[in-house]
């Protein structure tokens, strides 16, 4: 996100530099299951996420963006009710999505579990390849001639008449303006201008298999959202689904835990049965942040005056190189094409 | 409910067998847990249950005592068992492992990890051609199957292995067309102080060289394989001179073979103490990149241990007193035994670790050693990457070894990087001009070994998903 | 022609002999070897295609970490020198995937 708004501001000749912590893009934007998929949006994040595809489509292969479209299967009546419910709400948002029958579904997939009760269908989802994003971002912000800085933690932020000072080990970094896009991050960097941010993180586990002939070629879902999984055009099959692992940002590694990877593998079995064949090669864990609400912070920092804060955006990957842009337009005095999301709301309010 | 243990041990070698077997002495109620069918790691692997009869060697004769050992003792000895992932639970180790196509978890109150070590070869063009295999991959099939890479081979590599391997394909029957190693027979001589005090090597090391010069297989001092050629299978190597920092220069001779073994000395596998969190440190004395431990094995984390040739390459001798003091470390964790180890054991250890380490010294890559992986040569097996790739991509900005995994695949394959991150992070280092220990290898992942999702699966029952609460709309 | 390291080959003993199938070509080995070890010594080396650039690879590491001699045996996939050698069993070599 902050590499977007980089992009967007430097567009109308403002000079950004890029702070990050590590490799740029090797957040979550960079180790998360990379699914694009409109049936797991928040529904009025929907315009965002349908611009958000958007760019992703742009990007291409540069990426490995594809666009496949994606199935959310349902096991048990429950979870047939479940989807119908959600799915109904995403597609009066403006996400196409409808709702297959048995026979659309077998045809579509003949490898999936014939356990299955109910699927809804949107032909806009896809995935990318998340592993990809630093190598993008790099290549933009130096095409660009955008100055970054990698493995450069800012460990200390002043402010004064002419603007801020970000401190790292390798150096100080003065600039006028200040974004904070430091994804699960934020809290402590933050209390750096004396904001405390209410971000927490979640800490979403994928695992990838070896290669495989070819299984499945659209993404799938669940719809309790327990599973996502997909098979990339090299045939490894990436298997999500917000199981959730062990760590905080702060300790800086995020640990898989056994008890999470493998029911989320048993579903993804369950739901593929000829997974069985795979072996499973790699397992990680990446922090998503979040607020109370659950809506993104994009605007202002409340309390300092040109500072800003973008994160937080529940489907960052998904709508992240859009909403940066906005954030640019922010950051240049434009009226952002859709409105932003202040990070100075009462959280526990529906306000959004 | 998972067993629990006072201590697991993962890797059933000198260094992890010995430790089993001192902790099991003090009243330790252990398991050790190994990927072979049978104790004894990489240099004492066992005769597979094929050969009915053969001559015994120094490795089998102590394998067996080991085995022996090890079989008489109260340990529990997991073999064929691999261990795919390792967890804190409170104050004590979850330690989940593969056996028989199912995964299990075991629990103790210590750890000690003594995972043995791995080979590093420096690719050359033609590494990936079938009949290639690592020098001491070929020790694995000769000790184990008693069976040859192929009938007329190149054995190339560095430090005293490549000796022993040359040796061992003319007692197998095999032809070595010639014996190709990096090291200058003055390195040799830099090493014989050390070598004085064990002279049972030293004379075993002298038969092998008398042999091979009988023989008249050709002995080529401070050479390199530079190719190796062949389709489906080895036809032949091309062997160059190596300039004073080992850089490849010029004066090339083929060398008609079906086989070629390749090594460049033995690298700690970290990978489960990365997993568990120990620091790490880049000693080249020691084979690259090795968890941070005190000589009695004890580690940063509480109740976790690491020793033998995983702790840094010291060689065998020094892996079973390392072993044992290991051992007692851990026993003194859970409130058994000694709480000093014997001062002798410790001065044992120091001097079988001097030797180890100058059998070390032998295999530490020279500055120019990387120019033998030509632009075309593949560094990444599993993805078929060539240097080329991994340059462009360095150039155009990835700067750590998590970097260039995350945009090309490099360490993504099946091997999980196993036989390409030393070079690559070396790669990186010299390329942008920063010492290596700046470029640490990639954020470790588990599973350690591939696993079958059917294994992860098991007896799955859809009704026992904890279905969350839905996210929200 | 002295030798100060003897010849052995002759003095290595080996079980009875079982069949295999690699790729329907029967492979003679001896029950409790590693199929990689009855591969090697029956001259296969070339067990398995890169999925990137289907060259031809073999065993490398020989210790269950390269995954080079990876094979199929059951449609479970398992590295050739971790698998034992048993009559009758069938192995399959790993191709490209079809979609590479």
């Amino acid at each position: 996100m902050g590499g977007s708004t980089a992009l967007q501001v430097a567009r109308s000749g403002m000079r950004p530099i890029l702070l990050d912590q590590g490799d740029l893009g090797q957040g979550a934007s960079g180790v998360n299951a990379g699914t694009l998929s409109l049936q797991i949006k928040r529904v009025k994040l929907m315009p965002y996420a349908l611009r958000g595809h958007h760019e992703w489509e742009a990007m291409g292969d540069t990426v490995g963006f594809r666009k496949t479209g994606g199935y959310t299967v349902a096991f048990t009546e429950r979870e047939v009710e479940l989807l119908h419910e959600r799915q109904a709400q995403k597609a009066e948002a403006g996400a196409p999505i409808t709702f297959v029958s048995d026979n659309a579904l077998r045809a579509a997939e003949p490898n999936l579990s014939h356990k299955v009760l109910a699927a809804s269908f949107c032909p806009e989802d896809g995935y990318a390849n998340s592993s990809l994003t630093g190598q993008y971002y790099r290549a933009r912000l130096r095409d660009n001639a955008i100055p970054y800085l990698e493995h450069s933690p800012v460990v200390d932020i002043s402010q004064d008449q002419s603007g801020f000072a970000l401190v790292t080990p390798q150096g100080s970094v003065r600039a006028k303006r200040v974004l904070l896009a430091a994804g699960a991050w934020l809290k402590p960097v933050a209390a750096m201008l004396g904001v405390d941010l209410p971000v927490q993180a979640r800490i979403n586990t994928v695992s990838v298999t070896e290669r495989m002939p070819p299984l499945t070629s659209h993404v799938i879902g669940h719809a309790t959202g327990l599973l996502t999984m997909k098979q990339k055009a090299n045939g490894t099959v990436l298997v999500g689904g917000g199981w959730q692992g062990r760590g905080t940002p702060q300790d800086g590694r995020g640990e898989v835990m056994a008890n999470s990877v493998v029911p989320n593998l048993a579903l993804a079995q369950f739901a593929l049965p000829q997974l069985s064949q795979a072996r499973v090669l790699r397992s990680w864990t990446g922090f998503e942040a979040n607020v109370p609400d659950f809506y993104p912070l994009a605007g202002a920092l409340p309390g300092v005056e040109n500072a800003y804060v973008l994160g937080c955006v529940r489907g960052g990957y998904t709508i992240g190189p859009y909403i940066g842009k906005l954030m640019g337009d922010y950051i240049l005095e434009r009226e952002p094409e859709l409105p932003l999301f202040d990070p100075g709301r009462d959280f526990n309010e529906d306000t959004i | 409910m998972a067993e629990i243990y006072d201590i697991a041990i993962i890797g059933a070698g000198p260094a992890g067998a010995n430790a089993a077997l001192t902790a099991s002495e003090q009243g330790c109620r252990v398991v050790v847990i190994d990927e072979q069918s049978k104790a004894g790691g990489q240099v004492w692997r066992v005769k597979s249950a094929a050969i009915a009869k053969a001559p015994d060697t120094p490795e089998t004769v102590a394998g067996n005592a080991l085995r022996d050992a090890l079989s008489i003792s109260h340990a529990v000895h997991m073999s064929d068992t691999q261990v795919w992932q390792i967890e804190r639970e409170a104050d004590d180790w979850a330690i989940y492992v593969l056996a028989a196509g199912r995964s299990r978890k075991i629990m103790s109150r210590a750890l000690v990890l003594a995972s043995g070590a791995r080979e590093f070869v420096q690719p050359v063009p033609g590494w990936t051609t079938p009949g290639v295999v690592g020098l001491a991959g070929a020790t694995a099939l000769i000790k184990q199957d008693m069976t040859l890479p192929g009938q007329r081979t190149v054995v190339s590599g560095t430090g005293p292995l490549v000796f022993f391997v040359a040796s061992e394909v003319r007692r197998h029957g095999g032809t070595v067309a010639a014996i190709v190693t990096p090291n200058h027979r003055t390195e040799w001589l830099r090493a014989m102080p050390f070598m004085a005090a064990r002279p049972d090597l030293l004379w075993r090391g002298s038969i092998w060289i008398a042999d091979l010069m009988l023989a008249r297989v050709p002995i080529f001092w401070g050479y390199a394989v530079s190719e190796v050629s062949g389709g489906d299978t080895v036809t032949s190597v091309e062997v160059c001179k190596l300039g004073p920092y080992g850089a490849p220069i010029g004066r090339v001779s083929t060398i008609h073979a079906d086989s070629v073994c390749l090594g460049n000395g033995l690298i700690p596998a970290i990978e489960a103490a990365q997993l568990a969190g120990v620091p790490l440190e880049h000693r080249p004395d020691l084979g690259g990149w090795v968890p941070r431990a005190d000589s009695d094995g004890k580690t940063s984390i509480a109740g976790l241990f690491v020793c033998g040739d995983s702790a840094g390459i010291r060689g065998a001798a020094a892996a079973e007193i390392h072993g044992k003091l290991a051992g007692l470390s851990a026993c003194a964790f859970v409130g058994k035994g000694p709480s000093v180890a014997p001062v002798g054991m410790q001065r044992r250890y120091a001097r079988a670790a001097r030797f180890g380490m100058a059998m070390t010294a032998l295999s530490i890559p020279k500055p120019g050693s990387d120019g033998l992986t030509t632009p075309q040569t593949i560094m990444c097996r599993c993805e078929s990457l060539t240097r080329d790739d991994i340059t462009t991509e360095i150039a155009a900005g990835a700067q750590s070894s998590n970097a260039v995994k995350s945009g090309l695949r490099a360490g993504m394959g099946p091997c999980g990087g196993k036989f390409c991150q030393s070079a690559i992070a070396r790669l990186i280092a010299k390329t942008e001009g920063r010492p290596e220990t700046d470029v640490p290898p990639p954020t470790p992942r588990p599973p350690l070994r591939p696993v079958p999702t059917a294994a992860l699966a098991g007896d799955f029952d859809y009704a026992d998903l904890p279905i969350p609460k839905p996210a929200p709309l | 022609m002295i030798r100060l390291v003897p010849d052995h080959a002759t003095l290595i003993n080996r079980t009875a002999c079982v069949e295999f199938e690699f790729d329907g070509r029967v492979v003679t080995g001896h029950a409790g070897e590693t199929v990689l070890a009855a591969l090697m010594r029956a001259g296969i080396r070339h067990l398995r295609d890169a999925p990137t650039d289907g060259a031809p690879r073999g065993a490398f590491c020989c210790i269950g970490l390269c995954q080079e001699c990876l094979v199929q045996i059951d449609g479970a996939r398992i590295e050739s020198c971790r698998q034992i050698v048993s009559g009758g069993l069938t192995v399959q070599s790993l191709g490209r995937p079809a979609d590479g």
